[in-house]
């Protein structure tokens, strides 16, 4: 029988349905595979084989109880550690959540649970998300499975790393500045961000609130579209005063022709410095294709897009500082021993559970936010937001869709990235959206022309038009033929269906 | 130190409010469905969210949210149709996420008023002829100017401006362990019960419009009983459900400058602010006076010795980072919310008062208690629900004097004993005994009166012969009497109860006497 | 004007994160780095525009119902406790506060 890793998720969810194979063979394939495969990945953080067994055999239990099984019964899935699951610790990569036993889970979880996913672990990630290259976990690093000796982006390269190396058929990732779209790109998978407000955030340690949003990757659009389903029902969150509902069925237009429609392209974006020839000219031949299926090819401008790093830049550290200044290990997390006063054990424990990055950003926060100096960068910044988000809302009065690169080139050397303001660079073309909030998704357009590393295209949509950028998505598989690839090195290394 | 009569002839006390108080009578916390705790053990009523787990959303209640817009409207404030939740960043335990989410700029509610009536000893705190000028602090335009209107008999009215009330949550409850008596200095290590930490709060700021000690006492209470009415807290300042703090500076009588401002804490009592404010204001005079300079510094209130002390200088100004909360979304509030809003404030005191004043014709001051605390006012409108209009202001009286005594009267007793004053059948002494006859108890009133054959003789027929027994009696004091000692008639109507054995009614032997002597 | 040590240490300060002598000296660095970077916000004539703080903007008045969800979200002791360094009975426990001051609230 086949390798669990050439199936989609409807097909294992089919299977499983069908009784073709049960869901725990699904689980122990699965098991079997991370096994095989992780020595040279390091996707996870922790393996989640017990939850995984029992998750399966309950879903087998329903089936042979005659019980509807959901629409993700059976499917292998791994959540970023930034994601409570009860039963699993969430470290958030991060030496200050080392030992955090997670008291509930999160509803992104959740719901991919309750569509029958099976729970296969917890993936690596830039500590606390912070980062392009998941080279800031605490713990270890991620390599990219289509050269091992190259990152897999970040920050939610465990995620992305685990789907291209087949080790999973689906993950849930975060997307701050691009940590979704960015590693997708990288380890030539499909990642969805979609637009704040569709996805819960409740549970999913937060690193700049008003950016973050939950998506899933997987290696064929209908895998995202299937999870994407599971995420959006049976509706908002009331836990999160963000959650908004977000139409459904992603399934059922996704392989509607999109001849008619606009694509937008923005010609300042081809010709930013830092973006390599290979990804521009694959990023334009996606236009063609699009074009090819009927699609109208239109120029848009951005005029403030170059001001989105900047404002990004002070966002983020801003939310940032905020959002972990709850970590003083009194409630949780690190704490130092053997300190005589509060003052000291706060700041030793957060000193010593912090790394780098982490203690740079919140720094910047706590000064961005400084009286005085907040109103010199960070309302300023959240006018410019004003701005780039009504720059968007005249793009979309011309285009439905916008196509640019997901990152400037393909996946770098580990250490090659060393200058923090350097590695800002790569979510240049995924921050934009955050800042405005609305969805974006990136596509694999095969391996690039003079890296042979994959590429991407990222499609950007208007608010809450998640299901079109699925279905032009769709549309750049079909012309790529780029469906349900696993990085050559590590398909079929354990994981077959017995 | 000078006493404060003293030093208000000479200086003017600016005096600010920050009152804080708990939403008490709402059932869940401010951004999470966690039970309100009253006395539940430590850490029992806790959740993702108000122990700041990393991943928790805060969720606004919306009986908060219409608790303050009814604290609003009661207080004349402007309601702020567009606000926002601020995250307001310090490091301190009892905060779990290391911020308090609170509001910024704009509050829920902006530019109120209460209007003070200052009356009896505590009016002569404020020495005649000075007015409080409308230019204390320009921050609002649009509220009621800040003057004050005095009555012939020293009594004045002032109104109060209100700057905002904004909505928070409260902290959590700390206990520090190994230090003498519990305090924080010599503490070893301290211990955090989350219970309280998340539960709604709304923090009211005055301008400094208050000058006596006096008139922040009464604001106070007006406060208390304002939000006691409007049902949203049980306001006490006994347990902290309701917490104030004080700033008072001084500056000489007639110039317009401010001083230095010192903030007062540990305040959990009427009588604590009002003490702890004259404290703090001789103490700054004999500072002043004595060429010294007042710090800008936090004082505790220790009631037990009567002063204040040192809590904490702030010398600069602290940096709280505040910045609008990005998992709030912000606030619109429709018209429709807000007239929803105003149609669940029930009747507030003043109106209340000036009703039982129309309608029952009550005493100010008896009407004032009654309808200052909800309870009394329910009571109050029970007892006299259907009663001859006669009757009601003994009610009221009953209420105030006697009721105050009792723990446990239903206002059919109090209908019932009130009737029977009324009616001079018994006296208000008898009235004393027979309510601790009955309190606790279903009894009636009268039947007590009646078995204990309390019940007074109003039959003047029948009181006549003991009259003029009496005054057969006791020619001597006839005579004073009619040599101009009129008091005497008070010595007749004793002898006359005495020979009546307490059974007839004083008032009608006392009319008997008087018109008999005066033929 | 760049920031000096002093002024970052008083950030550290603030921000409950100890740094060494070296690591203060790189944040220094790195903070005056970052905040050129920043630079671009401060150029813009942004007279009249309103800011976006929370984005896809038309999400207002959400509320919650006064309602117990004990059964829901409640934590019992042991799972409110246990990812706790130091407790004491019911209580989460912290050394001595002073010299640690409590906010004005």
């Amino acid at each position: 029988m086949a390798n669990f890793d050439q199936l989609s998720a409807a097909q294992i969810a089919a299977g499983v349905r069908a009784g073709d194979f049960s869901a725990t063979e699904v689980a122990r394939a699965s098991l079997d595979a991370v096994d095989a495969r992780e020595p040279q990945v390091q996707a996870f953080l922790e393996v989640s084989a017990d939850l995984a067994l029992k998750a399966a055999e309950r879903t087998d239990q329903a089936r042979a109880r005659g019980e509807e099984l959901g629409p993700l019964a059976g499917v292998p899935c791994a959540f970023k550690d930034n994601m409570h699951l009860v039963g699993t610790h969430t470290t958030c990569a991060s030496r200050m959540l080392e030992n955090y036993e997670s008291t509930f889970t999160a509803t992104c979880v959740q719901r991919m649970l309750d569509a029958g996913a099976t729970p296969i672990g917890k993936a690596n990630m830039d500590e606390f998300a912070f980062g392009s290259s998941t080279e800031s976990s605490a713990f270890h690093r991620t390599n990219n499975p289509w050269d091992t000796t190259r990152v897999p982006g970040g920050s939610s390269g465990g995620s992305a790393a685990a789907v291209a190396s087949g080790e999973v058929t689906v993950s849930l990732g975060s997307d701050t500045g691009g940590s979704i779209r960015q590693p997708a790109s990288l380890c030539g998978v499909v990642g969805m961000k979609p637009t704040y407000g569709a996805v819960s955030r409740y549970g999913v340690v937060a690193f700049g609130s008003s950016l973050d949003q939950v998506g899933p990757f997987g290696r064929r659009v209908e895998d995202v579209a299937l999870a994407m389903n599971a995420l959006v029902s049976p509706g908002r969150d009331p836990f999160d005063s963000t959650s908004q509902d977000c139409p459904i069925d992603f399934l059922e237009h996704l392989e509607d022709p999109i001849a008619g429609k606009r694509v937008g392209i923005v010609p300042q974006l081809m010709e930013v410095q830092g973006l390599t020839d290979e990804v521009r000219d694959a990023v334009n031949g996606a236009a063609r294709a699009l074009e090819d299926q009927g699609a109208q090819v239109v120029e848009v401008d951005l005029p403030n897009i170059a001001s989105a790093i900047s404002a990004y830049y002070v966002i983020a550290p801003c939310e940032a500082f905020s959002n972990l200044a709850r970590f003083d290990g009194v409630r949780y997390g690190y704490q130092e021993q053997g300190c005589a006063t509060l003052a000291e054990q706060t700041s030793l424990s957060r000193a010593h559970g912090f790394g780098e990055e982490a203690k740079r950003r919140q720094m910047l926060g706590a000064y961005l936010l400084s009286s005085g100096v907040y109103d010199t960068y960070y309302y300023p910044a959240q006018q410019v937001r004003t701005l780039i988000t009504q720059d968007y809302e005249r793009a979309y009065e011309k285009c439905d869709v916008i196509l640019m690169p997901a990152a400037p080139r393909t996946a770098f050397k580990f250490g090659e990235l060393s200058d923090p303001t350097q590695m800002y660079a790569s979510d240049m073309f995924t921050i934009s959206n955050n800042i405005v909030g609305n969805g974006g998704v990136s596509v694999p357009l095969g391996l690039g022309r003079d890296s042979g590393l994959p590429v991407s295209a990222q499609l950007q949509g208007p608010a809450f038009r998640d299901r079109m950028l699925l279905q032009f998505a769709r549309s750049i598989e079909r012309a790529y033929d780029a469906s349900g690839i696993v990085a050559p090195d590590f398909a079929g290394k354990g994981g077959d269906l017995a | 130190m000078r006493s404060l009569q003293e030093v208000l002839q000479d200086w003017e006390a600016v005096i600010g409010l920050e009152v804080h108080t708990e939403l008490t009578t709402l059932e869940t916390k401010m951004f999470c469905n966690c039970k309100l705790s009253h006395d539940d053990e430590p850490n029992t009523n806790v959740c993702p969210v108000c122990l700041g787990m990393p991943g928790a959303l805060p969720v606004p209640n919306k009986k908060a949210i219409q608790s303050i817009v009814m604290a609003g409207l009661a207080t004349n404030c402007q309601i702020q149709k567009h606000s926002m939740f601020y995250r307001k960043h310090y490091f301190y335990p009892d905060m779990a996420k290391n911020f308090q989410t609170t509001q910024g700029p704009v509050a829920f509610c902006m530019y109120g008023h209460l209007d003070l009536e200052v009356s009896g000893e505590g009016a002569s705190e404020r020495p005649d002829g000075v007015e409080t000028g409308t230019d204390t602090v320009a921050a609002h335009d649009v509220a009621a100017p800040v003057t004050v209107r005095k009555a012939e008999d020293g009594s004045y009215t002032v109104p109060i401006r209100i700057l905002r009330i904004h909505m928070e949550e409260d902290a959590a409850k700390m206990v520090h362990v190994g230090g003498e008596e519990g305090r924080i200095a010599d503490a070893t290590e301290s211990l955090i019960d989350y219970n309280r930490c998340g539960t709604p709060l709304i923090e009211l700021v005055t301008e400094p419009d208050l000058r006596t000690p006096e008139e922040a006492r009464l604001f106070m209470e007006k406060l208390q009983q304002t939000f006691r009415t409007l049902g949203i807290s049980d306001c006490s300042l006994e347990s902290g459900s309701m917490r104030c703090d004080g700033n008072v500076s001084l500056r000489r009588r007639g110039t317009r400058e401010l001083g230095t401002k010192t903030e007062l804490k540990n305040i959990n009592s009427f009588k604590s602010l009002h003490d702890g404010l004259e404290y703090e204001i001789r103490r700054q005079a004999e500072v002043l006076e004595e060429g010294g300079i007042i710090y800008q510094e936090t004082r505790h209130w220790e009631p037990s010795r009567k002063r204040t002390v040192v809590m904490r200088v702030k010398e600069t100004a602290d940096d709280y980072r505040l910045f609008p909360d990005p998992d709030l979304a912000p606030f619109d509030l429709s018209d429709e919310f807000i007239d929803d809003c105003r149609a669940r404030i029930p009747e507030l005191p003043d109106a209340k008062r000036d009703r039982y004043i129309a309608s029952y014709g009550l005493k100010r001051a008896d009407a004032a208690q009654i309808a200052g605390d909800p309870v009394t006012a329910g009571f109050f409108e029970e007892a006299a629900d259907g009663v001859d209009a006669r009757v009601v202001p003994t009610i009221a009286n009953v209420m105030v004097n006697l009721v105050p005594a009792f723990d446990a009267l239903t206002p059919a007793q109090v209908r019932s004993i009130s009737t029977l004053l009324a009616s001079d059948a018994i006296t208000f002494a008898q009235a004393r005994e027979v309510l601790e006859a009955v309190n606790g108890t279903q009894d009636d009133p009268e039947r007590v009166v009646d078995e204990r054959g309390m019940r007074q003789v109003t039959d003047t027929g029948a009181l006549e012969p003991i009259v003029d027994e009496v005054l057969d009696r006791c020619q001597d004091q006839v005579q004073q009497y009619h040599d101009g000692n009129k008091k005497v008639v008070g010595y007749l109507v004793g002898q006359c109860m005495k020979a009546s054995k307490g059974k007839g009614n004083p008032k009608l032997f006392n009319q008997l006497l008087r018109q008999k002597l005066e033929a | 004007m760049p920031l000096s040590q002093k002024d970052v240490a008083g950030i550290a300060d603030y921000a409950r994160i100890a740094l060494t002598g070296d690591e203060l000296q790189e944040m220094t660095a790195y903070m005056n780095e970052a905040v050129e970077l920043l630079k671009p916000i401060t150029e813009y004539d942004l007279d009249g525009v309103e800011p976006t703080f929370h984005p896809i903007g038309d999400l207002s008045n959400v509320m919650g119902g006064d309602v117990v969800d004990a059964s829901v979200r409640a934590l019992p002791i042991d799972v409110a406790l246990k990812n706790a360094g130091s407790s004491e009975g019911r209580y989460f426990r912290v050394p001595s506060i002073l010299g640690t001051e409590e906010g004005d609230r």
